[in-house]
């Protein structure tokens, strides 16, 4: 019986050697037509948008979401949300190269590496795909526009109009920034300072401090300032991690009279918002960013938003600027006490 | 007796794979064509290649935790060896293949001189490779713009059809299919998986075969590298992070006892391909990639408890006496 057994087994895996490659065979005999939605959309069929965050477990894109899913409600498309889990490059680039197969109309993209996503979405446009970016960008040949949620000349002016209202038109201020030479910090800086040129000339800047991107350094720098510059009124944080740092510092210094304004994450600063320190942190409204994010790329699928475009009506955002081949958001957002206890991220 | 074949292992796993292409058929668009079967074949390349080459290791009772950490070392050593010191990318390839076999052999030499358990030496230059990976490019330079030609390796079709990873996949797979099936090179694999003293003393150089099995697989997740580096077309340290995880559970999916001995490479390719197309087909059905996750580990313990089973009772047919579960280690 055991030899009889044997032999079973034997047969049995010299079928199997064949029945694995079995499957390449039946790679190359599948030739069911395939369904190309790309062709079918202008003549009224669903439009079919596929929407990729940088990764979906983020706080910041989980919010992003709920402003395309409302968008895709009102414009009636089909809206395929998927990602990473944790910000992965390759995963990016399989599950585009899996929507192409699928055959959607658009894919809007947040870019988590430039160059490695390009290739996948330039492969996504030579199968007639139309293809954006948002939230950060690929490489300008690989995607018709970027929905650019904040420019660095609505970070600056924003910035400098919220310490000038906070201020109350004149006064000293300081900046806290990451670090001296950080090319996005120097270019809000230079829109600070013009701002502050043309419309505030009674505002005098009194220090520029870095705080290498930490927490800790910013509240130490915050303290220096405080203690050798009586009259800074205000300080300007415009790194995220030095925003609860600057706040930290003027909580434990015990004034009443000094505030501070900055560049940060909502869930980062509530309480500092509420107890009146921090009077205005800037970002841009995510959802918002969602919601154009959807409008742009269903406008791009349908041939109603070409290259070359100037301005952009985009649901109840209404019309927005174009700049080049950027669509923008507009003006950067102010959470305050009244709004910020809806955000949470 | 004829009932006890259906119980096969690999035909298991064939039932599974069918079932799940003829899901994805029904719910997926575009998932029953030949450009998405050509898409699974292609995205299963690397972890394919890592599955493959890590058989014959846990044909032996080890394991070679270090493949994915390989990869991100190689294609970052390779993107450098190219754009740094100005190689050109056959050579610079070639000169990664061979630091990949010397990454192996680092491997096999502290598993068969210092008798180390090939978990714990693995565990160490798993850590050490990304480590490496890392500091040559100090966590953020990412090497890219690589040249149209090398790309064609993980981007191009032959014949504007099959993709151009696809051949060397398919010749590895037979290399290492006849090596461990067609030569005694494969039976000593088993014997040393069953009782590496046992094998010593039937005269089996239990050294060299170890060496030759962590080297193959150092070599071979160069390899994969290299065709990762030119299918995402960068090469950054955080590349192929996980992989070996997914290798380890294509190769236990598709039959083999994580205790040595048993095991096939075919049944390998099954477990890889089983893999894939649940990625894929999970996504061409507008599911989120997550589920692939859930469903990957359940699937994993589905089908070893359905085998568990089906030897339970097939043992149940033979004896009179049905044993307690025996573990796959004591069957041929």
């Amino acid at each position: 019986m055991r030899s009889k057994n044997r032999r079973n087994m034997i047969s049995n895996r010299s079928l199997l050697c064949f029945a694995s490659p079995l499957f390449f065979l039946l790679a190359l005999s599948c030739n069911k037509p395939e369904q190309t939605s790309a062709k079918a959309s202008p003549s009224g069929k669903q439009i079919i948008l596929a929407m990729m965050p940088k990764s979906k477990g983020n706080a910041y894109f989980i919010s992003c979401k709920k402003g395309a899913d409302a968008a895709a409600k009102e414009l009636g498309v089909k809206l395929l949300w998927d990602g990473p889990t944790d910000p992965d490059p390759a995963r990016q680039n399989e599950i585009v190269e899996t929507w192409i197969t699928r055959g959607v109309d658009v894919i809007a993209v947040a870019v988590e590496n430039r160059e490695g996503i390009s290739t996948a979405l330039r492969k996504a446009r030579a199968k007639g795909i139309k293809v954006i970016t948002w939230d950060s960008d690929a490489l300008p040949d690989a995607r018709d526009f970027l929905i650019n949620q904040a420019t660095p000349e609505g970070i600056g002016f924003t910035l400098m109009d919220e310490a000038a209202r906070t201020l109350g038109g004149k006064g000293e201020f300081a900046i806290i920034t990451a670090s001296l030479t950080a090319a996005n910090m120097n270019e809000w800086q230079k829109y600070i300072e013009q701002r502050r040129a043309e419309k505030y000339p009674d505002i005098k800047m009194a220090a520029l401090r870095p705080c290498d991107d930490m927490k800790d350094k910013a509240f130490a720098e915050s303290t220096a300032i405080l203690n050798s510059n009586p009259d800074v009124k205000l300080l300007m944080a415009i790194c995220s991690p030095a925003v609860p740092g600057a706040s930290e510092a003027v909580k434990q210094s015990g004034r009443k009279d000094v505030k501070v304004v900055g560049l940060g994450l909502p869930n980062d600063n509530k309480r500092y918002v509420r107890e009146d320190i921090t009077p205005s942190v800037i970002l841009w409204n995510t959802e918002n960013l969602g919601y154009l994010s959807v409008h742009a790329a269903v406008a791009v699928a349908k041939g109603e938003l070409k290259p070359g475009a100037t301005s952009f009506k985009a649901g109840r955002l209404g019309e927005l600027e174009i700049k080049g081949d950027n669509v923008l958001l507009g003006k950067p957002f102010v959470f305050n006490k009244e709004n910020i206890e809806q955000f949470n991220f | 007796m004829k009932r006890k074949n259906l119980f096969q292992f690999e035909f298991l796993l064939l039932f599974v794979l069918g079932l799940e292409i003829l899901i994805f058929s029904k719910t997926g668009t575009n998932f029953a064509t030949q450009r998405n079967m050509l898409e699974v074949l292609r995205q299963s390349t690397e972890i394919g290649l890592l599955a493959v080459v890590m058989t014959p290791i846990i044909l032996t009772g080890g394991i070679d935790l270090s493949v994915g950490s390989m990869l991100g070392l190689s294609a970052v050593l390779f993107g450098k060896m190219w754009r740094d010191m100005g190689m050109s990318p056959a050579l610079a390839a070639l000169t990664t293949l061979l630091l990949g076999a010397a990454g192996g052999g680092l491997n096999a030499l502290l598993i068969t001189r210092l008798k180390l358990p090939p978990l714990i030496v693995t565990l160490g230059s798993f850590s050490l490779f990304r480590g490496l990976a890392e500091a040559l490019t100090r966590g953020v330079d990412n090497f890219t713009n690589f040249p149209q030609r090398f790309l064609f390796l993980g981007q191009g079709y032959l014949l504007n059809v099959v993709p151009a990873q696809l051949p060397l996949f398919g010749l590895i797979t037979l290399a290492v299919w006849l090596l461990v099936h067609k030569t005694t090179f494969g039976r000593s694999f088993r014997a040393i998986g069953f009782s590496p003293e046992g094998a010593h003393y039937a005269g089996i150089p239990v050294g060299k075969r170890l060496t030759l099995a962590y080297t193959l697989s150092g070599i071979i997740s160069a390899l994969a590298a290299l065709i990762y580096v030119a299918r995402v077309g960068q090469a950054k340290a955080d590349a192929g992070t996980g992989y070996e995880l997914l290798a380890i559970t294509a190769v236990v999916l598709g039959g083999a006892s994580i205790f040595g001995g048993t095991g096939t490479v075919h049944g390998t390719l099954l477990g890889v391909f089983v893999l894939a197309v649940l990625k894929i087909g999970l996504t061409l059905s507008d599911q989120p990639s997550e589920l692939a996750g859930i469903l990957t580990g359940g699937l994993l313990l589905v089908v070893l408890a359905g085998e568990a089973l089906a030897k339970r009772i097939s043992a149940g047919r033979i004896h009179a006496n049905p044993k307690p579960c025996v573990p796959r280690t004591a069957e041929t």
